[in-house]
């Protein structure tokens, strides 16, 4: 088995490459003094501790060994992940209803099975319910289908 | 008596005609979600945070704490009829109470169980009118080092709630406090992590990032694992428990409700924690312990009453001190502070109708919580039948609208996004987000406590340990880590969630 390819080994590298991140993009802000400390001063402790952490993660992980990582299906969180982003790039260009209906159709082939009436079924479900709940109930101010209403 | 006008001014509260109708629909919320697999009370708090914007600020609280309670009894339910968890809190519900259903006792195993909730959730709304004054004394007494120490105490607690590696869980935290410190620096002015953002100068919104671990995460791997719902559902006959089952089920039931309401208070306990140890202790001193797992009636009082009355005393550390204990206790501290309220101490002398109707709001949302579990037992579990591959496009619909409502902007909509993988990440590395999210909440005043005990004391940090207050919570901290260390509670502790998968 690759110890480094182990749960802990690589949780551990996300901390110190977070930690990294922090220190690199806060190296500007003033340290201040103990007793007067400036904004930097905060996140240079929590980013060194946190690479500090990290190190000894991945130090236990090499040693003592862990679980490896499952494997990654891709299909789910990439279709999840497009379906919300296409949300939030329609929803205020084009309104609610076809920012819903994309998530949906896309978010529903994330799944195992996809049945094509099922799932305008949902669409239309869920249209009206968000149009109701929304639109009309918590007045909320977007278009539902722009320049129609 | 103070105490009693204290109670009429909650009840006066809580009974006005708006309070009662958010509390019910809190309640039927909760009893929702406790029922649908999939999703869970944070990721459903941190979904209807920005509808609580429109609302009173009482109305709001009482309604996301009737979520919260509410998923604790509608979880069982299925737990019961189907063999499916509806929250963690209710896993061990399955093991005995699937069991009684299918030797036809579904109607009593589920009549103990509302009850016992009943009972637990109203001893659980006593204790907290008991110690809520006591505690918020004594928190008007801390500075800013003990302020500081006490989250620490906080932090490290919540760490044994997380299952796996304590190291991992530590380091959650630190990273949950650093990105909590993105935002314009209060001190200074000065923009830290933000990126030339103008969205972020105000910090990360932590109801998108909520949404995406805890929602957009969940969904996307229960879509990997391919979640399906068979097995038969189990009918309903008589709800009436047999006298034999009642004479057992009280004293399971009391043991649990003190057990249960003894570690919700605790950081870092919570109703999940709650429901184990009841179900562990029922299962030592029982006098046939063999019948465990085959449809005792302990078994099911005991976990259910403990896993209320935790749900209940977890308010008690995030309404006096103002520090939560578990992750929805984070996301009530978020929705204070969205309506302008700063949690802590100053909460029950200055709001006290707020404070007081809040209390009073749980006993009555209780009550309503028997009568739409047991006479309404029919239209929960048809909601079952409802797949998964239409709930799941449900959900995340409802996230994005609701991140896009928090601020009227798209921008909200990416972060969800963008922590969604995050998410998806550390579950797929083994890193828990309860820590993550405690960090997230507590870092800002975490910092500003530390920084103010420092100013304070001219940069001498043995300021933390010659308060009195400070240094013995910095010892307990201590003994804790300590703890977790040790070789025995390590095993212990594994045990207990190798349990909770299994």
């Amino acid at each position: 088995m690759n110890r480094f390819l182990s749960k802990d080994f690589l949780s551990g590298l996300m901390f110190i490459g977070f930690g990294l991140i922090a220190l690199y993009f806060g190296q500007k802000l003033a340290l201040g003094t103990t007793v007067r400390m400036g904004p930097g001063y905060v996140p240079r402790m929590l980013s060194l501790t946190l690479v500090g952490l990290g190190v000894l993660i991945c130090i236990v992980a090499v040693v003592s060994g862990s679980d490896p990582v499952e494997r990654l299906k891709w299909k789910p969180i990439t279709l999840v992940t497009i379906g919300i982003v296409c949300f939030a790039l329609l929803f205020e260009r084009a309104g609610l209803i076809p920012a819903l209906v994309v998530l949906i159709m896309i978010a529903s082939l994330a799944g195992e099975e996809f049945k094509l009436t099922e799932v305008i079924g949902n669409i239309v479900v869920l249209s009206v319910l968000c149009t109701l709940v929304f639109k009309v109930g918590l007045g909320m101010n977007v278009y539902v289908l722009r320049g129609v209403w | 008596m103070d105490l009693l006008d204290n109670l009429a001014l909650g009840f006066s509260v809580a009974l006005s005609f708006q309070n009662l109708t958010y509390a019910l629909l809190g309640c039927l919320l909760g009893t929702l979600i406790g029922v649908l697999p999939g999703i869970g009370p944070v990721a459903t708090i941190a979904m209807l945070l920005p509808i609580t914007f429109h609302l009173p600020p009482t109305a709001s609280l009482i309604m996301l704490a009737g979520i919260y309670y509410g998923a604790a009894y509608g979880g069982s339910t299925t737990s019961i009829l189907v063999n499916l968890p509806g929250e963690a809190s209710s896993v061990v519900t399955c093991l005995d109470g699937y069991q009684m259903a299918r030797n036809g006792r579904a109607g009593a195993a589920l009549s103990i169980s509302a009850v016992g909730s009943f009972f637990a959730g109203t001893v659980g709304t006593i204790i907290i009118v008991l110690f809520a004054e006591p505690l918020t004394r004594m928190a008007q007494k801390f500075g800013p080092a003990d302020y500081c120490s006490l989250m620490a105490l906080g932090l490290v607690a919540a760490v044994i709630l997380a299952s796996g590696s304590v190291i991992k869980a530590i380091a959650m935290i630190f990273l949950g406090l650093l990105f909590g410190l993105v935002g314009t620096d209060v001190n200074t002015g000065a923009q830290r992590f933000t990126f030339d953002i103008p969205e972020l100068s105000d910090g990360i919104d932590f109801a998108p990032i909520a949404m995406g671990l805890f929602g957009i995460a969940e969904i996307v791997v229960n879509l990997e694992r391919h979640l399906t719902r068979t097995g038969g559902t189990i009918k309903v006959t008589s709800l009436w428990p047999t006298m034999e089952e009642v004479r057992r089920a009280i004293p399971a039931a009391l043991r649990g409700t003190f057990l249960g309401a003894a570690l919700g208070v605790l950081p870092g306990g919570g109703p999940t924690l709650g429901a184990f140890s009841a179900y562990t202790l029922e299962k030592k001193i029982s006098k046939n312990p063999g019948q465990f797992g085959k449809g005792a009636v302990e078994g099911v009082a005991a976990p259910e009453a403990a896993n209320n009355a935790a749900a209940q005393t977890s308010f008690i550390p995030m309404l006096t001190l103002g520090i939560p204990s578990n992750a929805v206790m984070a996301l009530m501290v978020g929705a204070m502070i969205i309506q302008g309220i700063q949690p802590g101490p100053e909460v029950m002398t200055k709001k006290p109708d707020l404070f007081w109707g809040m209390i009073a709001s749980m006993w009555i949302g209780n009550a309503m919580l028997v009568i739409i579990n047991l006479p309404m037992i029919g239209i929960w579990v048809r909601l079952l039948t409802v797949p998964y591959r239409f709930l799941a496009p449900a959900i995340l619909l409802f996230c994005c609208i609701g991140a896009y409502s928090l601020q009227n902007s798209t921008f909200h909509v990416m972060q969800v996004a963008v922590f969604g993988i995050l998410g998806y990440v550390f579950v797929k590395l083994g890193c828990e987000g309860a820590p993550f999210l405690l960090g997230l909440v507590l870092g800002p005043q975490m910092e500003e406590y530390f920084r103010r005990a420092m100013l304070l004391s001219r940069g001498d940090p043995m300021v933390f340990l010659q308060r009195p207050i400070s240094l013995g919570l910095l010892i307990t901290t201590a003994l804790l880590l300590i703890l977790m260390a040790l070789p025995s509670f390590k095993k212990a502790r594994e045990k207990a969630f190798v349990e909770e998968e299994g």
